[in-house]
């Protein structure tokens, strides 16, 4: 790895394109088959191949926290350093000079930290993962490394440059490199072929699942500029998926799952012949009567691997595409948003149910897209995608041409009843808690939210709920119910989990209430209402045009 | 000892002295001749005979007639209103100097801008205890490291040498006053001819003075640009303006930046430069630390650059330190403080 972050350097400070691809090409050159395909898999700009699997899941806020742990500069230094710098990678490795020993990393040692950061589930100890390594190897090595993790580069290096280069690099014929890029999608098996001479041999992408491309968070619709530069749909509240065809047979791929063709006899089961092989990328909903059905509906879908016949019966599927990754014989990534949407429209209209086609507004206005988020929510869906017009598919990335517009379902004020420690640099204050509605006299759970305080916030309640403790459970404290939240969530739904008998989706803190004492909190029965409401097609959602959220 | 920060400068009101002051005042303390620092006409200039001399010419006659100049050199003092006035060098472009002001048992020390490294040419920077401390802090985040000036010294050789081997025109920018005559030093030193741009050859004289050598150089004209077909190849030494004509010239030219701002790669976008080179005749953020310990200042007022954070830092510290905002904010002088 500290030869491919000097070539990196190399290849950044040559302007000319020919330049880049010569430096790039006598570097593979000499290289052994397994460094090879690291170098060339990193240079794509991801840690491992595109399979649909796991994935990192390592944000920029993970990647600050164990840089603040190795160096002790706040949080504040770091995000003035970030803004001056503009580079995640380049920032943390400038900020880590002095902090590490410097010693040398292999390209197969940073593989294998990869493969371990991504097998590790809780985000405090990726932070303890990452923190290490920041210790122990250069910062000019970091950089990259850092980079392949937040999968941006930065050196001026095209993915057409890169096929250009393997093909320099192995002798192979240009054009046949880049058909087999086109058919497989993945440049580091197909830098292995090139070199073995086997590019004829590399097969179709599909029925090899694909990492999905994510969208970024919208938080103020004052963000979108020009609204005609995008094209919207509603956001749907099923199972991201990927419909993959080819000759007459399907398979289906959910996110960071295996093959779950068989868990969709409904969908398998289909005629799909006649169809062009191609990959779609949609969203699995629950669908009846033109209309998709409660994703508390679908869900008694997901947990069966094998469903009966009645259960199909009762909760039919179908397949809402809006996307297409692949036709025929090539990859169609790099290809504009609405080429790829023309050619997803007619193979989608040569079809019919169960494949249906995701509906595309255009907005003139700001007003306009606030109007379709509405809408949207009236047919029962989450919110809104805007997805930039001329933008490419991006694999596994979340870029700023895909944006998610999603507002809470709605706030509840609520009190806590636990609390815990958090983890990381929270070990010392209470920063977990567990809260309640009220029934009649009785306080009963319906949540645990460890977002939204400040800093300084969570060191005051801290103090606070040490002083109304009741019993104590190693970790976890029970507390007097007095201290007032109030909690914003997207869904609701039925579950055992909590003593409310209902379990919220991705809860957060909104604010702390001292205004409010434990006896003005909500209710269990404004709870039952609110459920009862997002089943009858979404309840009004406050605008963010005319209020915006905190 | 007082002190005021006002849009006008910083002010000493016991010794009636202003510090690099924005307008014109009766009395002011020059710490190097760059014109965010050397301005204005006033009663009178203290500074090295080096940047009262550079200021002049750049302020021109009409602008310092009635000024009184009065040179003090390296480790020169003298008295005014029952403070001592010492002049101490600090390794920025040539004749830059701090001052430091002894009154009532009191040491206050102005920096000016500064560097810690031993320069190419001249004398080190000497930093005397003192209680009260007001430095730069240009590149006062903990992001900034550069290159001794032999790491600098090697890659603006190198790179000169490899453009000129591939039959292309290096061309370095920096500065007109200070990094070019370093630059076109260093160039010299390997024996590599060079054409300067007049804005950074006009200094030469005073460099040469201070042991600087410039070798087989040229003025750097468009006459001359066209003419030298078949001449011996040379190395350009230009100001970071300059770009725009060396890009229309059509010649095969390729741009080094060398500057404390080079550190970040986004200086390629900015400058069009392909190889950064990352150093400065300011401290890197590891010097301005060793600066405020070896002071072993009480206080200590940051008052160019990332002024609020260097502060911050250094509270956390436990130093009793403080951002003010007499000078603009980064950005709108870089030109001068790369």
């Amino acid at each position: 790895m500290d030869a491919f972050a000097a070539l990196c350097e190399r290849i950044a400070a040559t302007s000319s394109r020919n330049g880049k691809i010569r430096l790039l090409a006598d570097y593979l050159r000499p290289l052994p088959d397994p460094h090879v395909a690291l170098a060339v898999q990193f240079l794509a700009e991801s840690p491992f191949a595109s399979d649909g699997g796991r994935t990192l899941s390592i944000g920029h806020s993970t990647l600050r926290e164990a840089v603040m742990l190795v160096t002790g500069w706040d949080k504040d230094i770091v995000r003035i350093c970030h803004r001056t710098v503009g580079d995640t990678g380049e920032t943390l490795s400038a900020l880590l000079h002095g902090f590490t020993r410097n010693q040398p990393l292999s390209l197969d040692a940073a593989r294998q930290h990869y493969l371990s950061l991504r097998d590790t589930r809780k985000n405090a100890a990726k932070v303890q993962h990452l923190a290490h390594c920041f210790r122990t190897y250069r910062p000019s090595t970091l950089k990259y490394f850092i980079k392949v993790i937040t999968r941006g580069m930065r050196i001026g290096l095209q993915e057409k440059m890169l096929v250009e280069a393997v093909a320099a690099a192995t002798g192979a014929d240009l054009e046949a490199v880049r058909a087999a890029t086109h058919r497989c999608g993945d440049l580091a098996q197909v830098a292995l072929a090139a070199r073995a001479g086997t590019l004829h041999a590399i097969a179709a992408r599909l029925f090899h699942p694909m990492d999905f491309m994510l969208a970024k968070p919208l938080d103020s619709l004052f963000d979108i500029a020009a609204p005609n530069h995008w094209a919207i749909e509603d956001k749907y509240d099923g199972i991201r998926a990927q419909l993959h065809i080819q000759q007459g047979h399907i398979r289906l791929y959910t996110r960071g799952m295996d093959d779950a063709t068989a868990a969709y006899p409904d969908l398998a089961g289909e005629a799909w012949q006649g169809l062009p092989d191609c990959i779609l990328d949609g969203e699995l909903m629950a669908w009846r009567d033109g209309r998709a059905l409660h994703f508390n509906v679908l869900q008694q879908r997901l947990a069966r691997k094998r469903p009966g016949a009645a259960l199909i019966a009762e909760i039919p599927v179908a397949f809402m595409a809006y996307d297409l990754l692949y036709l025929g014989d090539s990859m169609v990534l790099g290809q504009p948003l609405e080429q790829r949407r023309a050619a997803l429209e007619t193979i989608v209209a040569a079809k019919g149910h169960p494949l249906l086609l995701s509906p595309r507004f255009a907005a003139a206005t700001l007003q306009d897209i606030e109007r379709l988020f509405q809408e949207a929510r009236q047919r029962g869906n989450e919110g809104l995608m805007l997805k930039r017009l001329g933008s490419a598919y991006e694999m596994g990335k979340r870029s700023g041409t895909w944006y998610k517009l999603k507002r809470p379902l709605a706030s509840l004020d609520v009190v806590i009843t636990a609390a815990e420690q958090g983890h990381g640099k929270r070990a010392t204050v209470l920063s977990d808690y567990t809260f309640a509605v009220r029934d009649g006299d009785r306080f009963l759970n319906i949540g645990k939210a460890y977002s939204g305080l400040t800093d300084a916030e969570i060191r005051e309640l801290t103090r606070i709920l040490r002083g109304l403790v009741t019993e104590r459970f190693s970790r976890v404290l029970l507390v007097r119910p007095e201290v007032v939240l109030e909690v914003a969530f997207d869904g609701i739904q039925h579950s055992p989990r909590h003593k409310s008998g209902f379990a919220m989706r991705f809860p957060r803190i909104l604010r702390w209430r001292r205004d409010k004492t434990a006896a003005d909190i909500d209710t269990l029965d404004r709870v039952r209402a609110i459920y009862q409401q997002s089943l009858d097609g979404g309840a009004p959602v406050a605008s963010t045009l005319e209020d915006p959220q905190p | 000892m007082h002190v005021t920060y006002s849009p006008e400068g910083i002010y000493l009101p016991d010794v009636d002295l202003w510090l690099d002051p924005r307008g014109s005042q009766p009395a002011a303390w020059l710490s190097h001749a760059h014109s965010d620092h050397a301005r204005g006409s006033h009663g009178m200039a203290i500074g090295t005979p080096d940047t009262l001399e550079i200021y002049a010419l750049r302020a021109g006659e009409a602008a310092v007639a009635q000024t009184r100049m009065h040179p003090l050199a390296y480790g020169e003092s003298t008295l005014r209103h029952g403070a001592r006035l010492t002049c101490l060098p600090a390794a920025h472009i040539l004749g830059a100097a701090q001052l430091l002001v002894e009154h009532a048992d009191q040491r206050l020390l102005y920096t000016g801008d500064i560097k810690l490294r031993a320069p190419l040419c001249g004398a080190e920077t000497v930093v005397p205890p003192c209680h009260h401390l007001i430095t730069e802090c240009t590149f006062g985040l903990p992001i900034f490291h550069f290159l001794s000036r032999e790491e600098a010294a090697l890659r603006i050789q190198s790179f000169a040498r490899q453009c000129l081997a591939e039959g292309d025109t290096p061309a370095f920018l920096g500065y007109a006053l200070g990094r070019g005559q370093e630059i076109a030093h260093v160039l010299a030193q390997a024996a590599i001819p060079t054409r300067v741009h007049g804005a950074i050859a006009r200094y030469f004289p005073w460099y040469q003075r201070a042991g600087y050598q410039f070798g087989d150089w040229q003025p750097y004209t468009s006459a001359l640009s066209k003419q030298d077909a078949g001449s011996l190849p040379r190395a350009l030494v230009a100001v970071p303006s300059f770009r725009g004509a060396l890009q229309a010239s059509a010649q095969r030219v390729r741009v080094a930046y060398v500057s404390g701002w080079a550190s970040m790669d986004n200086a390629r976008a900015r400058t069009g430069a392909e190889e950064l080179i990352p150093y400065s005749d300011h401290a890197d953020f590891q010097e301005l630390l060793d600066l405020v310990q070896r002071s072993a200042a009480s206080r200590i007022d940051a008052v160019h650059g990332f002024t609020e954070t260097f502060a911050r830092i250094l509270s956390q510290r436990g130093h009793d330190a403080h951002a003010t905002t007499v000078f603009g904010e980064r950005g709108a002088d870089e030109e001068t403080s790369d």
